[in-house]
């Protein structure tokens, strides 16, 4: 496919492109900031007594456990950023895919630097997240086990709930069921419901002398029956091994817990081809350094999005589907590191021909099997009494539906706003994308923080004045100043990652290789196949 | 059939060469060079050898050292004379009389003058004879241990014993207290009777810092002898030569017509006819003394260097004389022309230790190969790409020759030409021949035949450079590189980039080691290389087929590189993958004990076929266990000494109760295995040459 290469319109030499240039590095160095605190765990001094007690630290499993020079496509390590009073970095634990013995993996470790690794809700929202990650696109999951169990303090956000620590084993039997391989190695703790991370796996390994699984400690064995035992009498991995059966593999320490782990990935079987055709990668014609000057980092500034797909895709072609049409959607085929993607990004807010132009498109992908790439800048559906007379809401509905159901890979990047309902019509959290992604000026709220004043502001003065009182200017602004720094603070995308809104705050300049290893952990899943006997309905021109 | 000195000198049509390697490989460039079909001999393991690619024909024996197989080979190929090259047979009388009787030419000596010389006493006193120096020594043949002792008393030590069947220094010993001779004889005997099947001995007496100079003769089968000056040999280790040159800075005109004309008077007693060389040894602070020491009645491996200054081709030579041709010269129209220098590269590894350097055989498969080219270079080479160098056969693989109009140009020639040789898949003293040409006594020409074992240590390089390591794993790194599925696309996971988010990527870790040496870790990232707890560095490699150049520091180093191996400047280094796990766990197996082999079942030990001290292979059975009427047989984990054997035949075990513990064998180092000489560091291999 010879598709249209697009080109940029953005001046480099105007004064919007230097100020764009200037914030957007500022975003991304206060990112990597993070990004680099976050790597560190628990600190210099929890970190130094892990090591001392000849641990490998865990982003030091993580490296030793990949292939060398794999890529590692870590999932959420801004969790829990800003919450716990700063004491959960990355939520303790380190998620993502990488490769091992030749296979894409997904990758959890346990941070024992992190008080202890134990699990805070967004540990196990992190975690749970990762195995979701792995069934979607049938990953074989690797956990490296080093954590005290829940966080007691905190029991009854991580315990009880569906989405809570339980959900952790159920999820590794019915992936398990599904084939989909659960391998386990014990470095550390794994104390309570966490025995049990190994005890679900298909094959475990632990760590002589340092890995131990038991449902009570030491201390709850004496206060319960008042026997006196050594953790490594309670559960080493000389009882494991040798004796309960609960593990399958004696190391003798990390490094050889992971070699024995890259020794048992190498027996699962190769995975398939990928469901889509595969082409030859191509760096973006239009240099992707531009990004920074080419996008403003205000979602308010309009400007054309295909500055962003010309800087993202292959050879930046774009095969632009209905461009004539419901132009504040632009819709088209294009290739991300040799995968094919039909793109749909915003160019402005949603009309109904926009919302008609993007469900059939993204039908058109769902029957060629092509996966879909949302490029999320939406402030929302147009609003007004002739919009809602033309049926903006079935309208959009459709959209959403198209949205919901389609059966290939979703992919979105939030570049921008994300408002609204137009959240939902281009592949929010609610429509699970397979991935999800904010730039660090991305902003993620029900609507704006300006109109959610007003809107509120406006709902006050009414009551004041059937209440026959008055409301002065000043008073208003008081009242909407703090509704605005709520949407603001919670809009942010550090408070949204924080959460686990997405997978991610990703510089703008890593989208392309972010896109491309995503796409290719997608590949590992077969695309679910029409069943001949029960066709469903066809593409509806709408 | 031509038959030596009767009738009109008719040149061979065919000649078989009895020999292997590159002097093989000499032999038949002259061969071809006169327009005489060349026939090789090979064993099965030299099929794919380089003489047997260029000779015309080439025909299988048994064995080298085989007259009859020899013999055989040479009516099969048709030959009308046989060229035995040095060694294996080169020197055995009774060949040359199975040549003659079976109507073929023994290019060399007659079989009388090879037996004469052969016997270094008879020859000693016939040389004497014939008013020619020798080294005061025992005389009489047979001598018994007691009489060998007295005449050693008599010289006074030190003495050196020599095998009276021997050569090329195999089997010298020397002694320097009285108190040791009889123990030393006895030693010698023992090795005699090894080598040589021969344990008469002969006692010298030993010149220290002693120079070896040697006089190139050749005649004619009509009573023509000239000399053709000579070669110093001085640079030996263990007595075998590695560096010979020619001429020798050591004598002046008159010594050399002195020692030249002793030469041939030496080989005019014997009847000699063809290429021979008489050994002299001379007295470093006294160059008139020179002592005869023994005639070798062939072609030297250092004959080049006399072909250079002579400009004489001594193998046409051989094969004109054999042909009944006269000399067509006289000694006055020999002259010598500027200076040759040559350098053996031999198939070895220098380990030192204890203030010592011992060269240990190697062995491997040349996975490249590039011989030096220049103004006055010439390479002896019998080594092609692919070559096997096994531990059957002499280790001298080549033998590089620099010629310039003077010794200084020709050692600087000589050493750019080491620096330009690449032999990568065998572990060669190129590199350490390269630093001893340097050597300031050896730039100078204070030559001695004791300088390398006195200065060896000095020679080696201290360990692996640095940039051997940043090269070795960024090619480690370059092997990384995925390939791309048949349609052209490349799995982003399978680039070794090391992506992490946030803009800082992984290392990406290489564990290598070189044998002899400890491991190391070489992390590679954006560019950058950091070896062990080093500071990083910027360094970048590009990859030229055979060549790889290291972008570093400003600078740019370049390297040969084959499979695991970096060449430059004549070293090599063969750097390996290294698992610290692996070695982890087999140095905790070593440190426990051992690996702890323990009853699979409860049972009765039925049979237990080692005992303490045995030294096992992996995978040999050690004992068997019968439980529930089945035999459970115990092997060895992996090679080593068994430490401990708890049980005997019809003891009652207990499920994984010790049986015995095996000790694994250089637990510390894989690199030796797999070297099969590495235990035997004479190296004595047969067909040596000197």
């Amino acid at each position: 496919m010879a598709a249209p290469a697009l080109s940029s319109a953005a001046d480099p030499a105007s004064e919007a492109y230097r100020a764009n240039t200037e914030a957007h590095t500022e975003l991304s160095s206060a990112l990597r900031d993070k990004l680099a605190a976050a790597r560190l765990g628990g600190g210099e001094k929890a970190r130094a007594r892990h090591v001392a007690r000849g641990k490998l630290l865990p982003r030091d499993r993580v490296d030793g456990l990949l292939d060398p020079g794999s890529p590692f496509l870590e999932l959420a390590p801004l969790a829990a950023d800003g919450m716990y009073e700063g004491q959960a970095p990355a939520a303790g634990v380190i998620a993502g895919i990488g490769r091992v013995a030749g296979r894409e993996v997904v990758v959890v470790a346990n941070d024992a630097t992190v008080k202890g690794g134990t699990y805070y809700p967004m540990t196990v929202k992190k975690h749970l997240r990762a195995q979701e990650v792995a069934l979607d696109n049938r990953l074989p999951c690797v956990y490296l086990v080093d954590s005290g169990g829940a966080f007691l303090p905190r029991q009854d956000e991580v315990f009880p709930d569906r989405d809570h620590f339980g959900r952790i084993f159920y999820n590794q039997a019915t992936m398990s069921a599904r084939g989909i391989p659960q391998i386990a190695a014990v470095l550390g703790s794994c104390t309570a419901g966490g025995a049990y991370v190994p005890a679900m796996s298909d094959e475990a390994v632990i760590v002589r002398n340092q890995g131990t699984i038991f449902l009570g400690g030491p201390p709850l064995v004496k206060a319960a029956t008042g026997e006196v035992v050594t953790a490594e009498e309670l559960g080493g991995g000389e009882v494991h091994a040798r004796t309960s059966g609960v593990t399958d593999h004696l190391a003798e320490d990390d490094a050889h817990a992971l070699s024995i782990v890259r020794d048992i990935v190498s027996t699962l079987p190769a995975r398939g081809a990928p469901p889509w055709t595969v082409r030859p990668a191509q760096p973006p014609a239009v240099d992707p350094a531009g990004l920074y000057g080419a996008v403003p980092v205000d979602p308010r500034t309009p400007y054309d999005v295909r500055e962003v797909i010309a800087r993202v895709v292959d050879g930046s072609r774009f095969a632009e589907f209905k461009a004539e049409y419901g132009t504040t959607l632009v819709t088209g085929f294009a290739h991300v590191q040799g995968h094919p993607v039909g793109i749909v990004a915003n160019n402005g807010i949603l009309f109904a021909e926009s919302a008609l132009k993007g469900a059939h498109f993204i039908e058109l992908c769902d029957q060629r099997g092509i996966p879909l790439l949302f490029l999320q800048n939406i402030s929302g559906f147009m609003v007004g009494r002739q919009y809602e007379a033309g049926g903006i809401a079935k309208h959009g509905a459709k959209m959403v539906t198209a949205v919901a159901c389609a059966r290939v890979p979703k992919l979105t990047v939030v570049i921008g706003g994300s408002y609204g309902a137009g959240n939902y019509s281009m592949c929010g959290r609610a429509y699970s994308p397979r991935f999800l992604w904010m730039w660090p000026n991305a902003k993620i709220s029900v609507m704006g923080g300006e109109q959610a004043a007003s809107v509120l502001a406006t709902v006050k003065r009414d009551q004041l004045a059937a209440a026959g009182e008055k409301w002065g200017e000043d008073a208003e602004e008081a009242f909407k100043a703090p509704v605005r720094e709520q949407y603001e603070t919670q809009g942010n995308a550090y408070y949204a990652t924080a959460r686990l809104w997405d997978d991610g705050v990703i510089d703008p300049l890593e989208t392309r290789t972010v896109l491309g290893l995503a796409l290719t952990a997608c590949a590992n899943a077969p695309l679910p196949t029409p069943d001949p006997t029960a066709p469903g309905y066809g593409v509806f021109r709408m | 059939m031509t038959t030596k000195n009767a009738g009109t000198p008719v040149m061979f049509d065919t000649v078989l060469v009895a020999n292997r390697g590159e002097i093989a490989v000499r032999v038949m460039r002259t061969l071809r060079e006169l327009g005489v079909r060349s026939a090789a001999v090979f064993t099965e393991a030299d099929a794919e050898a380089r003489h047997v690619r260029e000779a015309d024909t080439a025909v299988r024996v048994a064995d080298y050292l085989s007259a009859a197989e020899l013999v055989r080979a040479g009516a099969v190929a048709g030959a009308q004379a046989v060229h035995p090259g040095y060694g294996f047979l080169a020197e055995n009388a009774a060949f040359a009389r199975a040549c003659a009787a079976a109507g073929l030419v023994f290019i060399g000596p007659p079989a009388d003058a090879i037996e004469l010389m052969g016997d270094k006493i008879r020859a000693k006193e016939r040389v004497q004879a014939a008013g020619v120096p020798v080294v005061p020594g025992s005389s009489g043949s047979g001598l018994s241990d007691a009489e060998l002792a007295d005449a050693a008393r008599r010289i006074g030590v030190p003495v050196l014993l020599k095998p009276s069947a021997g050569g090329g220094g195999k089997g010298m010993r020397l002694v320097r207290e009285e108190a040791l001779l009889a123990e030393e004889i006895a030693a010698a005997r023992r090795e005699a009777r090894g080598s040589f099947g021969d344990d008469t001995l002969l006692v010298e007496r030993w010149v220290d810092r002693p120079r070896h100079i040697e006089i190139q003769v050749l005649a004619d089968g009509h009573g023509g002898v000239v000399h053709l000056g000579e070669r110093e040999c001085s640079l030996q280790r263990r007595h075998q030569k590695v560096i010979e040159e020619a001429p020798s800075v050591l004598l002046d005109p008159a010594t050399r017509a002195a020692m030249g004309e002793a030469a041939v008077q030496a080989a005019r007693s014997c009847g000699y006819t063809g290429a021979g060389t008489v050994e002299f040894i001379v007295p470093g602070d006294d160059p008139g003394a020179y002592f005869f020491m023994e005639m070798n009645t062939r072609l030297q491996v250092e004959h080049p260097v006399t072909e250079l200054v002579t400009g004489l081709d001594l193998v046409a030579w051989q094969l004109r004389v054999a042909a009944g041709e006269p000399l067509d010269f006289a000694q006055q129209d020999v002259t010598l022309s500027g200076h040759a220098v040559e350098a053996r590269i031999c198939a070895e590894t220098a380990r030192a230790g204890d203030g010592r350097v011992d060269f240990l055989p190697s062995a491997g498969t040349v996975l490249r190969l590039h011989d030096p080219a220049g103004p006055g270079v010439r390479v002896d080479s019998g080594l092609a790409p692919g070559t096997e160098v096994g531990t059957a056969y002499d280790p001298m693989l080549a033998k590089v020759i620099a010629h310039g109009p003077d010794r200084a140009t020709a050692l600087r020639r000589l050493r750019a030409a080491l620096a330009d040789t690449v032999v990568l898949g065998v572990d060669t003293n190129t590199g350490f021949l390269r630093r001893l040409l340097a050597h300031p006594a050896v730039v100078a020409g204070d030559l001695d035949t004791g300088l390398i074992d006195r200065d060896a240590a000095g020679l080696l390089p201290p360990g692996v450079p640095d940039e051997v390591y940043a090269a070795a794993a960024l090619l480690r790194q370059d092997a990384l590189a995925p390939r791309p599925d048949p349609g052209g696309w490349t799995d982003p996971f399978s680039a070794p980039t090391g992506w992490r988010l946030g803009g800082e990527s992984a290392w990406t870790v290489h564990h290598l080691k070189a044998p002899g040496q400890d491991p190391v870790t070489v992390r590679v990232r954006d560019g950058r290389v950091r070896i062990g707890d080093a500071p990083p560095f910027e360094a970048r490699l590009t990859v030229d087929g055979p060549r790889a150049l290291l972008h570093h520091e400003g600078t740019v180093t370049a390297f040969d590189h084959a499979g695991e191996w970096l060449g430059r400047d004549g070293d090599s280094w063969r750097v390996q993958p290294h698992d610290p796990v692996a070695a982890a766990l087999r140095r905790a197996a070593a440190g426990a004990g051992g690996d702890a082999l323990t009853a699979p079942m409860p049972g009765t030990v039925t049979v237990v076929k080692v005992s303490k001290g045995d030294e096992v292979t992996a995978g040999q059975s050690l004992l068997v266990v019968e439980a529930m009427k089945m035999e459970h047989v115990i092997t060895a984990p992996h090679d080593g000494t068994v430490a401990e054997i708890d049980v005997t035949a019809g003891a009652t075990v207990a499920m994984d109760q010790i049986l015995a513990v095996v000790i694994p064998a250089a637990a510390d180092d894989e690199a030796g295995a797999g070297d099969p000489r590495a235990a035997d560091p004479s190296g004595a291999t047969p067909g040596e040459g000197s």
